[in-house]
């Protein structure tokens, strides 16, 4: 076990989101916190008939813990999840299960998700309950009694503490629409407030979902202010004047609209807010320094790696790999102190002690210093190496760095400017020489921040780091086919003239994970994914087809005319007449498909005919392989693999 | 791939070159060596058998070469044939390289057997041939043949550089003056000889050597990472739809450096305290170390085995995948079930502004996509796009899949252009997934509590911290200067060298020839950009005084980070006194092991005397020496962490690190001798890897210990 954990320091790359001044473990736990009563029942029907259907606010908050579960599972696999019901007449707490009678813990309190990584049949339960299932139905029984809040916060206190001890970041979401639960009882109300201080003093952020009644606004000074607190202890990065915005985030409206706003609104805050770096000095001029905190916001998010499984007992379980290393000779088990590094040169082994090897990356401490500025025209589009840094100011080391940060971000917006910057980002990590840039905040048409006000660490690439560029034919198109081009795309501009990511969810990532739920609660396979990232072939084809049409008479035209003496070659394949002469018209049945390429319209006419008259096994492997390629298929392997996969071909497009 | 290589170096070991002249500390003979290190420890370090080298000393005190007979060959001695250089040719050399007691030896000589060297190895085959020579020129050079000689190295098109301490270099600036007359008339006769040949260079040694610190950048070979068409709209369904065959390979690619193996010493003992660090044979060959390799073994959870878990055999595994805490297993048939259906290509998905596009959404490195060559209705059609692109301020945003059944990635399309060159550049794009919600405060207004938005704030800059903002950036407007010193445009990208690479390169190269002696600082090239230039910052430095005055930033004492005695009691939005309510819950005063964390801080907080810290103290001991006694296996083993470090941070705060030092000192005693149910070493590791050992003067003004004892405690014993 310990050698275990060695191996998983080791791996610890550079990336990771750590804190190093933390002993907590660097997890987010969620407990949903769903209020039950009768009025949290009452569907509310949608106003809008463009979205039909109603919907209570309870059961939207379920969709809403139903939704978060499932991205958690694929983007925080480590994290925890849980959903406590409260204000039910059943009360469920570990071993208790009872109907609201004596001696029970936390009556009226239902633990219905166990605070946890959430398993597959989990899930399964609570899309039962979200969608209101038969089986299920009976577990939102408002209770009839009053229930005391003081109880409920309680009851997830003890559930933060014994489920998830150490983690850094522990969070109660409330979905309500009680905003003064205990107006008529003074102990009852004391006894919450005093609840909430001990979840504040353990770490626990409560974050408030508040739903208006149709008759009432939701008023949060009647009870909630003297629950919430600004920023939970632990959370040292959080700028100290960060308010929860509570008032733009009430719930509203009705049916499907609540949920909207709902999800939208537990969606911003989904993620626990974790930095890669905190309070690192910023040098912007010898003898000037402020703190800033780092974050990645863009990181490229992979599925799980796959992992081995037992399959020798009743339930499939997950097997822990454990490393250890051995000597090769006589393998004796060695420690990792012992451990020496060295490098292959000329022959031999060059070595180092580990002291000199960790002083060879050690430049310094960590810094982001500026060393000039230069104007934003000077980063060129292709001088990137990987995501960048988001930078935000810190209070922490340095009174008065937001100011000092805020007027930078200012001028750097107003003059289009960048920083040149020297940046460690933590102790013997690899200095980089970066463009900072100024990122302006987005809103959405709500006022829901998208893209964050702050400082962007773009790394450059080293000298090292780029590359030549490849031997390529060089014809500048004459003006006519530029500007038949640019009719081409003027069609089809993204909504906007932007890209928003926020379009565009990971087809390959979603399908991963819902084939994985599909088998691990034994569904029928989901049939076909949605993949946004598919072009809209039809209002392509409708909005620019004829606009390609003529660029693409425009190119015959003048490919002709350039380079009609000498007909292409290639030495790939044969190919037919007419395409050699460039002369698409003297066929009997002039095609119009625009293709660039010589050659590879006759060889799709080629197999098609060969694969109607079963004479594919006659082509050449040379023809098969570029008709594949030109399809976008693999195209490695025997001539009868290349077959098989052309008649695949066939088979999919029919 | 790169040419065959053929390098000779001629290096003049006369008597005169182990003397140290103008000032310097060297001798002129190691002064030529560094040079002539650099470059063949740089071409060792390429691991290639066809870069081959070959030394020969000049003005040695014997003679040995295959031209020996002949008179006019004495005093020259092959060190090295040509051929791939390697440690035992590295330490041969370094013996063999010595000042002689001679002044004679002739360099026209030595060039002519280094000539003679070149052909016998190389022959007719293609190589890279070069001679290096470096001399100072003193001896007794014959100019007979010199004619012959040049032409014979035109014929061959070897490179010649002839390099020499104090040579005049007008370029470089050097001029030795009270030059000796037959240093002068060699010089001459070098600077001609070296001219008169196409690709020959003659310079001062200081030159050459300055040169040395300029890191070399390795060519890699292009090579295609996607191959297909470009495509607007599906060709299958439309016939509108347009296909362009392109290639696309990298612009930018991060070099990594060297990786190092493991290995340990034999004996078992620590390898460093031996002989120190030094150049070792292989690995694992006799030389007392041994590789190093892994083993992997694999456990599940079993709650009945003693420590709760039990090893299973690597056969009973299946490949699967975690969903939540659920694990998936997939069948060997079934591999691809999770992978989505994909064919290669590089579909148009829509066009954007380039105005609106954000540069830090950049995921990744950058390809360049060209069209496929010999298809020039192909580079017609993508020029066309390009210029569209550039002409209409467009991006493209498109799909790619490099191969079948590769996931999909949408990527940016930006045009690009030069004198002879077009091209796309791809930029990989954000997913939903990728990017992550955080929410920040404006940075140009406040929002409070109450609701209210004010522009004026103390987190707020003012109106004279914008405009000296202002003014100091248009004061640090960065010149870049090129090594002529003419002003760069853009960024200085090609003369910033990976530090940690280059670094590491040369330490290995550095070792290699002087095993015994300590790793060198960093080259002022690698850090040259680390701090801003000295003119620049003369010439801000009003604006710079300006800002800070304006600023008025305050550093925070360390020690006072987060004091919490005496402070202000935390409170909730409404500002409503709570520790006034939990002044009347008198039962409080207890530590209750299910609620021990808030109580124990609350005590703390309420506490005006040592003594009740002192008491809050014992009973949270005790509440987690109970944990520890109680847990089952790990179970209570992250609960005890979370306990101890918040006392640990509490009484860092409350200014009595003594209490905590105490405490984890028995603790440890405890938990390493097994007086609290058994063998829990684990958690001891926990507890060293939270970094929660004794509290050090560092962290508390008020501790006695100091950091290496706080270090030492954690440290194994």
């Amino acid at each position: 076990m310990a050698d275990d954990s060695y191996a998983r320091e080791e791996e610890l790359n550079e990336e990771e989101e750590v804190d190093e001044s933390s002993f907590r473990a660097v997890k987010d736990a969620v407990l949903f916190a769903i209020d039950v009563s009768s009025s949290m029942l009452n569907p509310r029907p949608s106003n809008n008939p463009k979205k039909p259907g109603e919907e209570s606010p309870t059961s939207a908050a379920l969709k809403c813990a139903y939704h978060l579960m499932q991205q958690r599972i694929i983007s925080n696999p480590k994290d925890m999840l849980g959903v406590l019901l409260y204000g039910t007449q059943n009360s469920k707490f570990y071993d208790e299960d009872g109907d609201g009678s004596a001696d029970l813990s936390y009556p009226h309190c239902y633990l219905f998700t166990d605070l946890d990584v959430p398993s597959a049949e989990e899930v399964k339960e609570l899309r039962a309950l979200a969608g209101n299932e038969e089986e299920v139905r009976g577990i939102l029984q408002p209770s009839e009694e009053p229930i005391s809040m003081a109880n409920v916060l309680f009851c997830a206190n003890q559930i933060f503490t014994s489920k998830a001890p150490n983690f850094l970041s522990r969070r109660l979401f409330i979905v309500t629409d009680n905003d003064n639960p205990h107006a008529g009882n003074k102990a009852l109300r004391s006894a919450s407030t005093v609840r909430a201080r001990d979840l504040y003093d353990l770490g626990v952020t409560i974050e408030l979902f508040p739903i208006s009644q149709p008759d009432h606004e939701f008023d949060t000074t009647k009870f909630y202010d003297d629950i919430i607190y600004k920023t939970a202890p632990s959370d040292g990065e959080a700028p100290a004047y960060l308010q929860p915005d509570m008032k733009t985030s009430t719930a509203q409206g009705d049916g499907i609209e609540l949920l909207d706003s709902l999800l939208s609104s537990i969606n911003s805050r989904s993620v626990a807010k974790r930095s890669i770096f905190s309070n690192i000095p910023m040098e912007i001029g010898p003898g000037l320094k402020i703190s800033v905190n780092g974050y990645l916001l863009l990181r490229r998010q992979e599925p799980a790696r796959s992992c081995f499984v037992w399959l020798g007992g009743e339930t499939p379980q997950i097997a822990k790999g454990i490393t250890t290393l051995l000597t090769d000779d006589t393998a004796h088990t060695v420690e990792k102190s012992e451990i020496r590094k060295a490098y292959k040169f000329g022959g031999e082994s060059i070595s180092f002690t580990p002291e000199e090897l960790s002083s060879l990356r050690d430049f310094g401490e960590p810094v982001i210093r500026i060393i000039g500025f230069k104007p934003m025209s000077a980063l060129p589009i292709w001088a990137n190496v990987m995501h960048p840094t988001f930078i935000y100011p810190s209070e922490e080391d340095y009174i008065g760095s937001t100011r000092v940060f805020s007027a930078l971000h200012q001028k750097l917006l107003k003059d289009n400017k960048l920083a040149l910057v020297w940046f460690i980002s933590r102790k013997k990590s690899s200095p980089v020489l970066g463009a900072m840039i100024a990122g302006a905040e987005k809103t959405d048409e709500n006022g829901v921040q998208k893209l964050p006000p702050g400082m962007w660490i773009i790394p450059l690439p080293f000298a090292d780091d780029v590359r030549k560029q490849p031997p390529a034919d060089f014809t500048v198109a004459p003006e006519p086919l530029i500007d038949a081009m640019k009719q081409v795309f003027g069609q089809l501009q993204l909504p906007k003239g932007v890209y928003d990511p926020e379009r565009y969810p990971n087809p390959s990532l979603q399908w991963h994970y819902r084939i994985l739920q599909a088998l691990a609660l034994d569904e029928d396979h989901p049939g076909e994914p949605d993949d946004k990232t598919i072009p809209k072939y039809r209002q392509i084809h409708k909005r620019a087809g004829e606009y390609v049409l003529e660029w693409s008479e425009k190119l015959d035209a003048l490919s002709d005319k350039m380079f009609g003496g000498s007909p292409e070659r290639s030495t790939l394949v044969k190919r037919g007449p007419r395409d050699s002469n460039g002369d698409e018209g003297s066929s009997e049945q002039p095609s119009k498909r625009v293709k660039t390429e010589s050659g590879s319209s006759d060889i799709d006419g080629d197999i098609k005919k060969a694969m109607e008259k079963g004479t594919l096994s006659k082509l050449t492997v040379a023809t098969l392989k570029e008709f594949l390629t030109s399809h976008g298929r693999a195209a490695a392997g025997k001539k009868a693999d290349l077959i098989e996969r052309v008649e695949q071909y066939f088979e999919d497009k029919s | 791939m790169a040419d065959k290589e053929a390098t000779v170096y001629i290096v003049d070991v006369a008597r005169s070159m182990g003397e140290k002249r103008h000032g310097r500390s060297i001798t002129d003979l190691e002064w030529a060596m560094q040079y002539v290190w650099d470059k063949i420890t740089t071409t060792v370090s390429t691991g290639r058998k066809t870069a081959n080298v070959g030394v020969i000393a000049l003005r040695t005190d014997d003679t040995s070469n295959e031209l020996q007979d002949e008179d006019s060959f004495a005093n020259i001695s092959v060190i090295s044939h040509l051929k791939q250089f390697l440690m035992p040719d590295i330490r041969k050399l370094q013996n063999a390289i010595q000042p002689s007691h001679t002044y004679k030896g002739d360099a026209i000589s030595a060039l002519v057997l280094a000539i003679h060297m070149i052909n016998t190895h190389c022959r007719k085959l293609k190589y890279k041939r070069k001679i290096v020579l470096i001399t100072n020129g003193t001896g007794l050079i014959d100019p007979e043949n010199v004619e012959d000689i040049k032409d014979k190295i035109k014929e061959d098109n070897i490179e010649l550089f002839i390099f020499g301490p104090d040579f005049d270099d007008v370029e470089w600036g050097v001029k030795e003056e009270d030059k000796d007359e037959r240093k002068a008339l060699n010089e001459k006769l070098l600077r001609e000889l070296a001219n008169d040949c196409p690709n020959g260079t003659f310079a001062t040694l200081e030159n050459a050597v300055a040169n040395v610190d300029i890191p070399e950048t390795k060519e890699v070979r292009i090579v295609p990472t996607f191959k297909g068409h470009l495509s607007l709209g599906d060709p299958g369904q439309y016939e509108t739809a347009l296909r362009i065959p392109v290639e696309r390979c990298y612009k930018t690619s991060v070099a990594k450096p060297p990786s190092a193996s493991s290995f340990v010493s034999q004996s078992g003992t620590e390898a460093g305290q031996e002989g120190g660090p030094s150049a070792t044979q292989e690995a694992g060959q006799g030389d007392g170390t041994t590789n190093v390799r892994t083993s992997r073994t694999y456990q599940i959870d079993d709650e009945s085995a003693p420590g709760g878990k039990v090893d299973v055999e690597r056969d009973d595994l299946a490949k699967g995948y975690e969903y939540g805490r659920t694990a998936v297993h997939i069948s060997q048939t079934d591999e691809n079930i999770t992978s989505l259906t994909t064919y290669a290509g590089l579909e148009i998905i829509g066009f954007i502004d380039q105005d609106k596009y954000e540069r830090y959404l950049h995921m990744s490195q950058v390809s360049f996509i060209t069209a496929s060559k010999g298809y020039k209705k192909g580079s017609l059609a993508l020029s066309s796009l390009i210029h569209a692109l550039y002409e209409a301020e467009d991006y493209a945003v498109a799909r790619l899949v490099i191969k079948e059944a590769k996931p999909p990635i949408l990527v940016l399309l930006a045009p690009y252009m030069t004198n002879d060159f077009e091209c796309l550049l791809e930029a990989p794009l954000p997913y939903t997934e990728d990017l992550r919600t955080y929410r920040f405060p404006s940075l140009d207004k406040v929002a409070t509590v109450s609701g209210k938005i004010v522009t004026e704030h103390r987190n707020l800059p003012t109106k004279s911290l914008q405009e000296s903002m202002d003014q100091f950036v248009d004061s640090m407007e960065l010149d870049i200067k090129d090594d002529d010193g003419d002003t760069v445009e853009g960024l200085p990208i090609e003369f910033s060298y990976s530090p940690v690479l280059h670094r590491i390169q040369s330490a290995i190269k550095w070792r290699a020839v002087h095993p015994e002696d300590p790793i060198q600082e960093p080259s002022a090239q690698l850090t040259r950009f680390s701090h801003p230039e000295e003119d620049l910052v003369a010439k801000s430095k009003q604006e710079l005084e300006n800002l800070i005055a304006a600023a008025d930033v305050k550093k925070v004492p360390p020690k006072t980070k987060g004091r919490k005695r005496n402070r202000e009691a935390e409170k909730p939005l409404s500002g409503l006194d709570v520790d006034a309510l939990l002044n009347l819950e008198p039962k409080r005063a207890k530590i209750s092991p299910e609620n021990a964390i808030p109580e124990f801080k609350q005590l703390l907080s309420r506490a005006d005397n040592v003594d009740t810290i002192n008491d809050a103290v014992k009973q949270m001991t005790d509440i987690i020496e109970n944990q520890i006694k109680h847990s089952l296996g790990d179970a209570n083993y992250e609960r005890v962490v979370e306990g101890l470090g918040t006392m640990r941070e509490e009484l860092v705060d409350y200014e009595e690190p003594a209490l905590y030092n105490e405490l984890v000192r028995d603790l440890k005693e405890k938990i390493l001798g097994e007086k609290l149910g058994g063998d829990r070493k684990e958690l001891w590791w926990l507890i060293r890897k939270g970094k929660l050992g004794l509290i050090d003067q560092e962290t508390s003004e008020r501790s006695e210990v100091l950091a290496d004892e706080a270090a030492e405690f954690l440290v194994p014993s």
